[in-house]
């Protein structure tokens, strides 16, 4: 049985990103305010309210900065919803790609029609919270100083380079694309035009590490309302079919101990996902890549076998813009639109659906009919990403 | 200020059943890591099981601590409260050496100007006393 065209995203909610709180006077939210503000959007979006979803699906994603064990069961308790199925997304910023596969398979063997997924973060206006390090990070990184993603990704990125012999001008490219969308998006946060001497002249933070090359911390939240083919196309908007999807989690690629730190699960996640779909790559109109770091957004396209791997003429020669011949990151990507923690992915499904659904306004990339979203999390001892997902949509079951 | 020494320490690994051969030979100036006796395999991070093989047959072996940088990175900034204690550092250099005769390790590299340091360096093992009881392995030019 497959869950090929069976659900389809039938509500998206976006709360606008900020950085309000960390400064004294500033005005605070609370992850657990960013959470009912989201899912009312959601539901607003699909035309449902909150009773339409008792002892229906949810699914909550842990954040880093404030999760506790049982935190599936305190959204519950945050938003007044009785689920009948309670998922988790444990993922990192994999979590919202990967539960499309989990919410669908849920509703594909019966047990609900609706699953709510939701995930809220408030770094800079709520402090505490638990902040659980994994043990090779804890033993064999943090005492050498390693400064978490920022210098994991650096290893991976200066490795790229001297492969690839990509430089700056490459990653700034890319930089530059997104910044143009956003410039395009009025969700997105940063919205001004950069070029690529801006790139270049901004910070190095672990090199060749940017500041225009890392993601920006934000507050917000999101969500997404998955529902059954049947039950989607009796909601206010077109349903937006999942058609593929895949998971691969602990990928190696060579031995264990010295992996290829240049491919990333998203090879085999992408090849389920569009074995499962049966859409081709020249279908494919439209790219929404979790965007970290700009390496990792190129070295997914590498992975997708969108191009080959350290494939720097196909980088230069191709308009990644949304007229162009392969759109990515349409929305501005959380580069620019900020990542609330592991919520900062859920960007990527929705902005999928937005396109699908020709809700891409000055950025609407024309005559789409198929897009992908991925999601990465957990950065792995030597290597890259523990969690990787892919999902392919279409506008058509 | 008993409380500002806390926030300022750097950060020390937990020392678990599985990992403490590691760190009891970096205090005796030994490089030991996991190798699988059934597949022959280098494990690392340190486990309980071969992460190939499945096999419990794991055992500690000294290894000749000389390799070459796979990758690096110059850290130029703090990230996060826990990390305050390497401000005086800045800016240091971090890498991924991968060993001659074992796997892939995370470390620091010393002894060396930093605009010296390059991908595929020789470099080999020296170890450097916390004064915290743990003994950590670092790396210089060879």
């Amino acid at each position: 049985m497959s869950i090929r065209g069976k659900t389809a995203v039938a509500g998206i909610g976006e709360t606008p990103t900020d950085r309000l709180g960390g400064k004294p006077g500033e005005p605070r939210k609370s992850t657990a305010e960013y959470l009912a503000w989201a899912a009312r959007l959601a539901m607003e979006d699909a035309g449902l309210t909150k009773k339409d979803f008792d002892g229906q699906g949810l699914a909550a994603i842990y954040t880093t900065n404030h999760s506790q064990p049982f935190w599936p069961e305190e959204v519950a308790a945050i938003l007044g919803i009785t689920p009948g199925v309670s998922l988790a997304g444990g993922n990192g910023g994999a979590s919202s790609v990967s539960l499309l596969g989990h919410a669908a398979a849920a509703i594909t063997a019966g047990l609900c029609d609706l699953v709510l997924v939701i995930a809220a973060a408030a770094p800079f206006s709520e402090r505490g919270g638990h902040r659980g390090t994994p043990a090779d990070t804890r033993d064999y990184e943090m005492p050498f100083g390693v400064m978490g993603p920022n210098c994991k990704i650096s290893f991976v990125m200066s490795r790229y380079m001297h492969e690839s012999g990509m430089t700056e001008d490459h990653f700034g490219k890319i930089a530059v694309t997104g910044r143009y969308h956003a410039s395009l998006n009025p969700n997105a946060y940063l919205r001004k035009p950069i070029t690529i001497e801006d790139y270049k002249k901004s910070r190095l933070i672990s090199d060749p590490i940017r500041l225009f090359d890392c993601v920006m911390p934000a507050n917000g939240g999101k969500a997404y309302i998955m529902a059954s083919a049947e039950r989607a196309k009796s909601l206010r908007k077109p349903p937006v079919y999942l058609l593929g999807w895949g998971e691969c989690n602990n990928a190696s690629y060579g031995p264990r101990y010295r992996a290829n730190p240049l491919i990333t699960g998203i090879t085999q996640a992408g090849k389920r996902a569009f074995d499962m779909s049966g859409v081709t790559h020249k279908d494919i109109h439209c790219l929404n890549l979790y965007d970290d770091y700009i390496p990792v957004v190129m070295i997914q396209i590498e992975d997708l076998g969108f191009c080959g791997r350290n494939d720097k003429a196909f980088f230069e020669k191709t308009d990644f813009t949304f007229k162009g011949d392969l759109p990515i990151q349409t929305s501005g990507g959380m580069i620019n639109c900020g990542q609330p923690s592991t919520t900062g992915g859920m960007l990527h499904v929705i902005e999928t659906v937005r396109q699908i659904r020709g809700e891409g306004g000055d950025r609407q990339v024309p005559n789409i009919k198929f897009g992908i979203s991925t999601g990465v999390g957990a950065v792995n001892y030597g290597k890259n990403f523990g969690c990787t997902a892919a999902a392919i949509f279409g506008s058509e079951a | 200020m008993a409380e500002k020494n806390e926030i300022t320490k750097k950060p020390l690994p937990e020392i678990t059943p599985v990992n403490q051969p590691f760190w009891d030979g970096a205090k005796g100036g030994k490089l030991m890591m996991q190798k699988c006796q059934n597949c022959g395999t280098w494990v690392f991070c340190p486990r309980p099981v071969c992460g190939d093989c499945a096999s419990d047959k794991l055992e500690w072996v000294q290894v000749s601590g000389k390799g070459k940088i796979f990758s690096f990175t110059v850290i130029r900034e703090v990230v996060g409260q826990a990390l305050r204690g390497f401000a005086p550092d800045i800016p240091y250099v971090t890498a991924w050496v991968d060993l001659d005769d074992g796997p892939r390790f995370c470390s620091n590299i010393v002894g060396c100007p930093i605009d010296k340091v390059h991908i595929d360096m020789p470099v080999e093992v020296v170890f450097e006393d916390t004064g915290d009881g743990i003994t950590l392995p670092k790396f210089k030019p060879s």
